[in-house]
């Protein structure tokens, strides 16, 4: 009983990070039709920005935000001086691009802070908590992922549903030659959405090294399950990616757990590929399949 | 309750091949130690590839980068300086050591493709200390099909000496993981007889050799085999498992990152079993290091953080700096190393780079790849060194030290549970050890003689 409950705790919070990763994919999606690859190396190079200021000796509350900061400029920079100049051409130029930039940024990142694996500090605490005289296993840090992440899908779906802002991001995306025709400024929608999404990519970066080891390649796995969790919830759903992100970690700390955790990435695949066959447009998606 | 299903290594290798795809493409940089133009055959007595009048050119792979870097990546650091250090001293029948290293971060294709380097581009008279199970396990056909010496493989499985028909090249260096195994489950059943054991393995040769060793002499202990598979972080599922099975002492059979994260998840878990790791995995100063950032002291930093942890040794390491073979590691790496403090894992390249110096000094002057196996079957196992116990070295069997002490790790060091035990792999019994390995010190000068 307690394993089933540790195993599913365990699920649970790293779910919620693959939620939030499933959500900055979305956000690029939604806004401008592209899948971002190149987002875990761009949340990595955040969470080191964040580790070069703890070791400054600086708290982790300033790093934090300053990850999110670097965050919001490395997506308007990459979107303005990378994909823009891709941007009208077919789409897949930019996924194609974004595979690039994924190789790139690794690299650089491995010049820059070393390829060593280092730990990385988590502020409330990585000892599990007590109740009635038996631990369970979700720690300060976890609670705290929760919760991150449900207050980030909030505002999202605030600012897509009830915002101006929103609306013409999202028409932006969905027909930018009828945006622009009526006023809005296409080219920065693509940025915030951009901008936004690895704001949102880089929390998921904090929430994944907070406790445990980052080395560059730390994010490559996430991106993996980030991605089949937004498909499972439908790339266009906010609130799709955070269910889907949570179904899939819990599907994985339980195949883990109870079949092996040899077969965790083929689950992953297996789940990808029902969800493509059954439902294409995932559990959540709002409209009907577009046809391009 | 939990199944296992039996090896499906294709299947996940196929699996994984599509998620590992991104991971690969990756942190770059490729460390070109080396690399002089001076490769291929000189002139005078020696014919053998690699081999010149006044040189010698020996290779390795080391991950350098990626998950299993820590610690390992040092291996070859530490390898380096012992042959700057011999060469200094004129180096082996006159001719220095070139020692170039490539970089496969622990991924079997990339082991295949630097190998093919090596062996072809580089032309290396023999592979020194390549690292790796399931790495070294994609060239060891290759450098036995080529004829190319692969000596003293940085790895604990099996398949490097029990079999020299199958590769007549190919000699492990380090304990076993089998042998390891027994001596840790002997020492179990006779002193802990009560303890519900649970093993954490890593799910290949590593775990299933000791486990293989284990079960020799604790089946009936055993309460649960948990099995993670290297590269995926999150071992929460695992220790739930044997937290849930009830067992009080778990023997870890995994790499240093691994120990690491089975501590930080029962720590979450509020699980405190004895713990005992494989040498492989006990490294105090890595571990420390690792661990030493987790907030509120709920983990001490440090060497200190796996202070009551039991674990076995089979050479002398930073923790014994009285010991005349540190001593000499120390003046070694003094002279010689790089940047930053002698480590356990320098410790260990030092120590195979040693082995190799005198398979060299056995081998003569007419340096050939045959003629340095056949000394290695001759003289092998009468090498002194700073391993505790002797080579099992024969035309029998290529496997490498054949025992080491049980000790528990008290302020980062070592403390002796146990005398040297020595066994070999089956049923042979285990027993203490009268070699006088133990306690013998190197050569003034702290390079080997031809025995």
């Amino acid at each position: 009983m307690q394993q089933l409950l540790n195993t599913a705790l365990g699920g649970l919070t790293l779910g919620m990070v693959y939620a939030a990763f499933a959500l900055a994919l979305v956000l690029i999606w939604r806004s401008t039709r592209v899948v971002n690859f190149a987002q875990a190396p761009m949340a990595m190079v955040t969470t080191f920005v964040a580790l070069v200021i703890v070791d400054a000796g600086h708290s982790y509350w300033l790093a934090f935000a300053a990850a999110l900061a670097s965050g919001l400029v490395l997506g308007a920079v990459i979107e303005r001086v990378v994909v823009r100049p891709v941007e009208g051409g077919p789409e897949i130029n930019a996924v194609i691009l974004t595979l690039g930039l994924f190789i790139v940024l690794h690299a650089l990142a491995a010049v820059i802070f070393g390829n060593r694996y280092r730990s990385f500090p988590a502020p409330f605490g990585v000892r599990g908590i007590e109740v009635g005289g038996t631990t369970i296993a979700l720690t300060g840090f976890g609670i705290f992922t929760i919760l991150a992440v449900l207050v980030t899908m909030g505002l999202l779906l605030l600012l897509f549903q009830r915002t101006d802002i929103g609306l013409r991001m999202r028409a932006s995306a969905f027909n930018p030659e009828v945006a622009r025709l009526l006023g809005v400024r296409v080219g920065r929608m693509l940025t915030l959405g951009w901008a936004l999404a690895s704001v949102v990519g880089s929390l998921a970066g904090l929430l994944i090294a907070g406790g445990s080891l980052v080395h560059p390649g730390y994010m490559d796995s996430v991106v993996v399950y980030g991605f089949v969790a937004a498909v499972l919830g439908g790339l266009d759903s906010p609130f799709g990616a955070v269910v889907g992100g949570l179904l899939l970690g819990l599907a994985l700390s339980f195949v883990s757990g109870y079949v092996g955790s040899q077969l965790v990435a083929l689950a992953a695949l297996v789940i990808l590929m029902l969800v493509l066959v059954l439902r294409p447009g995932g559990l959540f998606a709002q409209t009907a399949a577009r046809r391009v | 309750m939990r199944r296992r299903l039996h090896r499906p290594t294709t299947l996940v290798a196929a699996a994984t091949a599509g998620v590992l795809l991104l991971g690969a493409c990756g942190a770059g940089g490729r460390d070109d130690d080396g690399g002089g133009g001076d490769g291929g055959d000189g002139g005078g007595g020696a014919t053998a590839p690699g081999v010149t009048e006044d040189s010698i050119k020996i290779g390795a792979h080391f991950p350098l980068t990626g998950v299993a870097a820590p610690g390992y990546n040092e291996i070859p650091t530490g390898a380096k300086a012992y042959f700057d250090y011999v060469n200094a001293q004129g180096g082996v029948h006159g001719r220095q050591i070139e020692y170039v290293v490539r970089d496969d971060g622990y991924n079997p294709t990339n082991t295949s493709s630097v190998t093919n380097e090596l062996v072809l581009e580089e032309e290396i008279f023999a592979m020194v200390g390549g690292l790796g199970t399931p790495t070294h396990s994609a060239v060891v056909d290759f450098l036995n099909d080529e004829g190319v010496p692969d000596f003293f493989v940085s790895s604990g499985s099996l398949q490097w000496g029990d079999d020299p028909e199958a590769y007549p090249y190919t000699f492990g260096w380090q304990p076993d993981y089998e042998i390891e195994g027994k001596i840790i489950g002997q020492y179990v059943a006779e002193n802990m007889p009560d303890a519900k054991v649970g093993l954490f393995l890593q799910d290949d040769d590593f775990g299933d050799d000791a486990e293989k060793g284990v079960r020799q002499f604790l089946d009936d202990q055993v309460v649960a085999a948990e099995r993670y598979t290297s590269g995926n972080t999150d071992v929460g599922p695992q220790i739930a498992g044997l937290q849930a099975a009830g067992a009080d002492l778990v023997l870890s059979f995994n790499t240093p990152s691994y120990t690491a994260l089975s501590q930080l998840v029962a720590l979450r878990l509020g699980y405190e079993p004895q713990w005992f790791y494989t040498n492989v995995g006990s490294d105090a100063d890595l571990v420390g290091s690792l661990l030493s950032r987790f907030s509120e002291g709920a983990v001490e930093g440090g060497s200190s953080s796996l202070d009551g942890v039991m674990t076995t040794e089979y050479i002398p390491g930073v923790d014994q700096p009285d010991d005349p073979w540190v001593q000499l590691w120390q003046k070694v790496w003094d002279e010689h190393g790089e940047k930053g403090k002698l480590t356990n894992y320098r410790v260990y390249g030092m120590s195979h780079a040693y082995a190799f110096v005198q398979a060299l000094q056995a081998a003569g002057e007419d340096l050939t790849r045959d003629g340095i196996v056949e000394a290695m079957e001759e003289v092998g196992a009468d090498l002194e060194g700073p391993q505790l116990a002797p080579f099992r070295y024969s035309s029998d069997s290529h496997l490498g030290i054949s025992g080491m002490r049980v000790v528990e790790i008290q302020d980062g060091a070592g403390e002796d549970l146990t005398p040297v035990l020595i066994t070999d792999i089956g049923d042979a019994e285990i027993v203490e050890d009268d070699s006088g390995q133990d306690g013998d010190a190197p050569p003034e000068n702290g390079v080997p003689e031809a025995p």
